[in-house]
């Protein structure tokens, strides 16, 4: 009879802890964009975005705890416009020598990180940035969070994603050249997606 | 004082060639004046992006090269008399130490593809530090040859979208047109050595070979560059004052370094990012 009961209770304890297990989902590089906005001989605020992302995405609900990985490819960089207009190289080409970020060096910058939750969803991630060679401290704001079911996959799929912003100091990753005319401090804003494989 | 600093037209002319006029006029009687061009080089390198060494990144190799070359060039000045065999010696050990810099890079590349870039640089930093010590006995052709050398590398360097390899440049030509100055006025011909010639060889070629590894210059624009050595030894008449002599061979290498400057130009202009 013993032995009944707790067939019984395992078996109806299952759905709950497969619930409560973490989910991958894979982060969907064609909606997922690191952009970062620098200050630029102290007037304007140019906006640049990286278009190459890879990553994952671990959500434990029940647990309240989640990881992120992404990994950025730095040859991707896109500040526009892609035209000379009257430069021997764009701006772009610039920003993917040693100046900055040293491309043929250091292809990848990656970010790990863990979600902190306050109630229903993520509202931070403590992380570390790698980007040439140095790995630092970088924690993101989470200001905006959400999983749907995927519409394009007629609700069987998972659909999370959201808006980060952090804030870095170029300088921190040896990342010196032109200070103070193309600002130091860097501005992060990252949306995201991610998807859970059916 | 500090927004002036951080002019990147002072940090590549103005402030290396200050700081190695001095050092050129102060040392010139003790036979040092060779000193000048990294005193220059490393003026720029401090102002542009610093002087720290870790992560050792390739460009930060490539500072730290610089920075023992005078060293070794100090030791074999006056430890030995150099000869035709140091030359090819130094050439072959520089163009070994080329692939150490680029390293990080050449090993992210295929085999072959690592094999014909870190081949190729290895010539031509070999071929550029050779015949830069083979202009050790004549400071004015190897003042002249620094000037061009630093100057062609680091205007290319720009073209080819790297403005710190730039700047790097342009301070080692300046440091160098400085050295050419000292002797230009005081009409006196002073000691280069190996403190001189290896400084600007090895660092000159060192930094156009980091603007073809790490940005756009294209190998048309090395091989150009490698001529300003060569360039340097065209005979000049040897009654003709310094100043004249100094202003004939620059003539020639600089030739050399605005031929490589305009192959630069128009490749980025054929390739639009």
């Amino acid at each position: 009879m013993q032995q009944k009961l707790a067939i019984g209770a395992f078996a109806l304890a299952l759905p709950l802890a497969a619930a409560a297990a973490p989910v991958n989902y894979d982060v969907d590089p064609v909606h997922t964009f690191p952009q970062f906005m620098v200050g630029h001989f102290g007037a304007a605020f140019l906006h640049g975005r990286f278009n190459k992302t890879s990553g994952k995405l671990v959500l434990d609900r029940e647990a309240k705890s989640g990881t992120i990985e992404i990994t950025i490819d730095t040859a991707s960089v896109d500040t526009g416009p892609h035209e000379l207009l009257g430069r021997p190289r764009t701006r772009d080409d610039h920003l993917r020598t040693p100046d900055f970020f040293n491309v043929k060096e250091f292809p990848r910058m990656t970010y790990k990180g863990t979600a902190k939750w306050t109630g229903e969803w993520p509202t931070a991630v403590q992380g570390q940035l790698t980007l040439l060679g140095v790995t630092r401290p970088l924690n993101l704001e989470v200001v905006h969070f959400n999983c749907v079911p995927d519409p394009r996959t007629k609700g069987k799929g998972e659909l999370c994603g959201g808006n980060a912003n952090g804030l870095i100091k170029r300088s921190d990753f040896g990342m010196k050249f032109g200070i103070p005319a193309v600002g130091d401090d860097i501005r992060l804003l990252i949306q995201f997606e991610a998807l859970r494989p059916l | 004082m500090e927004q002036w600093l951080n002019d990147p037209m002072i940090q590549a002319s103005l402030a290396p060639f200050t700081v190695a006029l001095a050092v050129a006029a102060l040392l010139f009687k003790l036979r040092l004046g060779g000193l000048a061009a990294i005193a220059g080089f490393c003026t720029t390198a401090y102002l542009a992006g610093g002087l720290a060494l870790f992560p050792l990144t390739a460009t930060r190799k490539l500072l730290l090269l610089g920075l023992m070359t005078p060293a070794l060039g100090l030791l074999a000045d006056f430890a030995f008399k150099a000869t035709r065999r140091t030359e090819i010696i130094l050439g072959a050990a520089y163009g070994l130490a080329s692939v150490w810099v680029f390293w990080s890079i050449l090993s992210q590349k295929s085999g072959i593809g690592a094999l014909l870039q870190g081949g190729g640089i290895a010539v031509f930093v070999g071929w550029t530090v050779g015949f830069a010590a083979s202009l050790r006995e004549d400071a004015v052709r190897a003042g002249a040859a620094g000037l061009a050398l630093g100057l062609g590398a680091g205007a290319a360097a720009v073209f080819a979208a790297s403005a710190l390899l730039g700047l790097y440049g342009m301070g080692l030509g300046a440091a160098s047109g400085a050295v050419l100055l000292v002797q230009m006025v005081s009409g006196r011909r002073m000691h280069a050595g190996l403190t001189f010639a290896l400084t600007f060889g090895a660092l000159g070629a060192l930094v156009a070979a980091a603007a073809l590894v790490q940005a756009n210059l294209g190998w048309t624009e090395l091989a150009i560059l490698a001529l300003v050595p060569l360039a340097a030894r065209i005979p000049v008449p040897e009654k003709w004052p310094v100043w004249g002599q100094s202003a004939l061979i620059s003539s020639y290498t600089l030739a050399c370094a605005a031929a490589a400057c305009i192959v630069a130009w128009l490749a980025g202009r054929g390739s639009p990012g």
